[in-house]
């Protein structure tokens, strides 16, 4: 469906994307999804950030101490989160600005979320200039004012012009267009949009 | 696999520069040495899963929200740490259910 905050964020992610080029900027992020909440801890989601910013500059040597030494203790383990902190840290104070982009962070098992906000305030202590775009239901909105009391909150509503251009681009694809006539189809449009207007 | 990796980021025109992370995963060299390293820090792959919600995005919808004064004022980042977070609240499928 495309009138959502996913697609909103998707847009917002390749926006920054167009300027990174000129000005240096690295833009890294993930989507939180109900469906991946086993796998999406704030350990892996934190090392997914880090695995974009390695993919961008090469895997720093400290970084390759680190693996190693996990893979010669018994049986192997995984990162730990205060390792990939440190070392997500040292990576985004490397690069001019980080942009960091989070959408629906409601969709995460709800005791993650202060994990994640508390992990994010702590790059911004380190790195000031980070910018961080976060997108969620309403309700989520009180944990990150928590973290961040100043935040910036724009609510995404279903906008007139957005969704007539969807109900636009839908009636272009219509399988029978020659039972469409343009009056018919300025009907559609008007009663959808005043419909809308009264929710 | 690196061939498959390079096509997706050949075909992102709008974003095919390697300072952009959400990009650079997909089409920088990642040697076979490596790739165990990269799986180790973490199994997610959201440069992926940004390929797959980007082709399925309506486009036009949610330009309005790149022209306010708040996303431009968050962007410059004029006002440091303390302006840092944006954050766009709304229900997912907002909607979906009107245009049903």
């Amino acid at each position: 469906m495309p009138l959502t905050a996913r697609n909103i964020s998707s847009l917002v992610i390749d926006s920054l994307c167009d300027r990174a080029h000129e000005d240096n900027i690295a833009v890294i992020g993930l989507y939180c999804d109900f469906l991946s909440q086993q796998e999406q801890t704030t350990t892996n989601i934190m090392g997914a950030l880090l695995k974009q910013l390695v993919g961008r500059g090469g895997i720093p040597d400290h970084l390759r101490v680190a693996f190693k030494k996990a893979k010669e203790e018994f049986g192997g383990r995984g990162p730990r989160l205060v390792d990939l902190m440190g070392m997500l840290k040292i990576g985004i104070a490397a690069i001019p600005q980080v942009l960091i982009c989070l959408d629906a962070l409601d969709e995460c098992v709800p005791k993650r979320f202060s994990e994640i906000l508390e992990s994010l305030r702590d790059i911004l202590r380190e790195s000031p200039g980070t910018r961080i775009f976060l997108t969620g239901r309403p309700h989520v909105g009180e944990d990150v004012q928590r973290y961040f009391p100043k935040t910036v909150v724009i609510p995404i509503n279903p906008n007139p012009n957005d969704i007539r251009s969807y109900v636009e681009m839908r009636l272009d694809k219509d399988s029978e267009p020659e039972a469409m006539s343009n009056d018919l189809r300025a009907d559609i449009v008007r009663v959808i949009l005043e419909k809308i207007s009264n929710v | 696999m690196a061939q498959i990796s390079l096509n997706i980021g050949d075909g992102n025109t709008s974003c095919g520069n390697i300072d952009n992370c959400f990009n650079s995963f997909n089409s920088f060299h990642i040697s076979d040495e490596d790739a165990p390293i990269m799986r180790w820090l973490s199994p997610l792959e959201p440069s992926n899963r940004h390929q797959g919600v980007r082709t399925e995005r309506f486009d036009g919808v949610g330009n309005w929200l790149l022209e306010t004064s708040e996303f431009r004022e968050w962007r410059c980042g004029e006002g440091g740490a303390d302006s840092a977070v944006l954050f766009c609240s709304g229900n997912p499928g907002v909607g979906k259910t009107y245009l049903r």
